[in-house]
């Protein structure tokens, strides 16, 4: 009776774990692109406490519009109060994931007075509360068709593998691009180049990295267990992270090359600094993709 | 994991009736109420801290610019960085703060700096150097805020 009792506990905390984390994601995707917008941040600095306000009440009367018909947890919502109490938790996903990118991108240092850092809080929050309350609707794909569930391991052909890798690859690159190209020809990644230096950079690259091991392996997006019988050659969680990581990392720096934002004659130091800046949103883009293609 | 899942969640279809207005997903369990609880708490400090900012007269003063040198000249080649601070003293946020740096020997104006700050925002300290070619200390650096405008 007492492992009954374990094992729905344990199961009711894992599947809030999974709730909270795909509403990050979900967060994640909608809000990242105004996470790298400078106007986002000046709006931030010089907003009044009346605004702050305003902004609170709207993220939240939009969190409780879209809960009531999409949300971040699987159950259907139809009760009001439910999407009351799920509006409220979207807002402290939201805040609490915005803050803690602005800090890695020291957009947030002790140095900033406390209303503008509440006001690029607040700014950058409610888009991502909008993005926390659209969660289950921004992915909800399966890697795995049928057929190719139906096939036993032993009889999968050796290109399968080779082509469950490049799908892999090729996904990663499509939402890499999707979400980092349009981030790339700004100005924020030089301005970001300025002041994330250091052990802020190594921050960045580790949050990227559990960033994108959540939305693929955490946040129950897809079937866990169809993706586990995948075979390609990075399958494994961690190798397949830092694999589409490092893919995602190039396709940063393809694109500033592209957008005339690095050029071979810049220092090495400069391609890096710039790749792992553009290489979060690019990631976030390139996790999403391998849930989505 | 999906046997676990099923085992906790009730069938939707099994406990509620048929009609779709009528559907409710199941009692919040105990992980859900504790998350709620902790996204209220984050929620209401935020909201208190919105409410102090408000509330603060200091706020609510006009902005207030102050330029000052902060710390000695340095020297690199034939170039000389006057490192500067500008600070907002007052409540509301300048935009576009220009600061601007004279050098001048035996009265007249030899060499001039312009730096133009963004967003300062109350009690906001931005640093920077203005640079110049002759030494300053044959002569008297004047610092100064030109100008600012509301956001």
């Amino acid at each position: 009776m007492s492992n009954v009792r374990y094992r729905y506990r344990s199961s009711a905390w894992k599947q809030e774990w999974q709730d909270l984390i795909r509403g990050a994601c979900g967060g994640f995707l909608f809000g990242i692109p105004l996470l790298y917008t400078m106007e986002v941040w000046w709006i931030g600095s010089s907003v009044t406490p009346t605004a702050m306000i305003l902004a609170l009440i709207t993220g939240f009367v939009v969190a409780f519009l879209l809960n009531r018909t999409a949300g971040f947890r699987k159950t259907q919502d139809i009760r009001a109060i439910d999407a009351v109490m799920d509006s409220v938790e979207a807002l402290a996903i939201g805040i609490i994931c915005s803050t803690i990118t602005l800090i890695l991108l020291r957009e947030i240092t002790p140095q900033v007075p406390l209303h503008e850092a509440l006001g690029k809080i607040l700014f950058e929050g409610v888009p991502f509360t909008i993005g926390v309350a659209l969660s289950t609707q921004l992915l909800s794909g399966n890697r795995t068709d049928e057929a190719e569930e139906s096939q036993t391991n032993e009889s999968r052909p050796k290109n399968d593998e080779i082509n469950a890798t490049i799908a892999d690859i090729g996904a990663t690159l499509i939402g890499a691009i999707i979400i980092a190209f349009n981030i790339a020809p700004t100005d924020e990644v030089a301005m970001l180049a300025a002041s994330v230096t250091g052990g802020w950079l190594l921050a960045l690259m580790l949050a990227s990295l559990m960033t994108s091991y959540l939305i693929v392996f955490e946040s129950d997006f897809s079937d866990q267990r169809k993706r586990m019988q995948q075979r390609g050659i990075f399958q494994r969680p961690l190798s397949e992270t830092i694999a589409c990581y490092l893919v995602s990392l190039l396709a940063a720096a393809f694109m500033l090359l592209f957008f005339q934002r690095l050029s071979f004659s810049d220092p090495w130091t400069m391609w890096l600094h710039y790749s792992i800046l553009l290489g979060f949103p690019a990631t976030v883009g390139g996790a999403a993709g391998r849930l989505a293609v | 994991m999906t046997h676990l899942q099923d085992s906790t969640k009730p069938d939707a279809a099994d406990q509620a009736p048929p009609a779709a207005d009528s559907q409710q997903r199941p009692p919040r369990s105990l992980p859900e109420k504790i998350t709620f609880a902790a996204a209220s708490t984050i929620l209401a400090i935020v909201a208190g801290l919105v409410g102090a900012v408000w509330i603060n007269p200091q706020t609510q003063t006009p902005p207030d610019v102050v330029l000052r040198q902060s710390a000695a000249t340095r020297t690199v080649g034939d170039r000389f960085y006057v490192p500067f601070e500008v600070k907002n003293q007052g409540g509301e946020t300048a935009e576009s703060v220009q600061v601007l740096a004279e050098l001048e020997v035996q009265g007249k104006v030899v060499e001039s700096g312009e730096q133009q700050v963004d967003f300062l925002s109350g009690g906001e300290t931005e640093s920077g150097a203005f640079v110049f070619t002759q030494n300053p200390q044959q002569g008297q650096v004047v610092l100064r805020v030109g100008s600012y405008k509301s956001p």
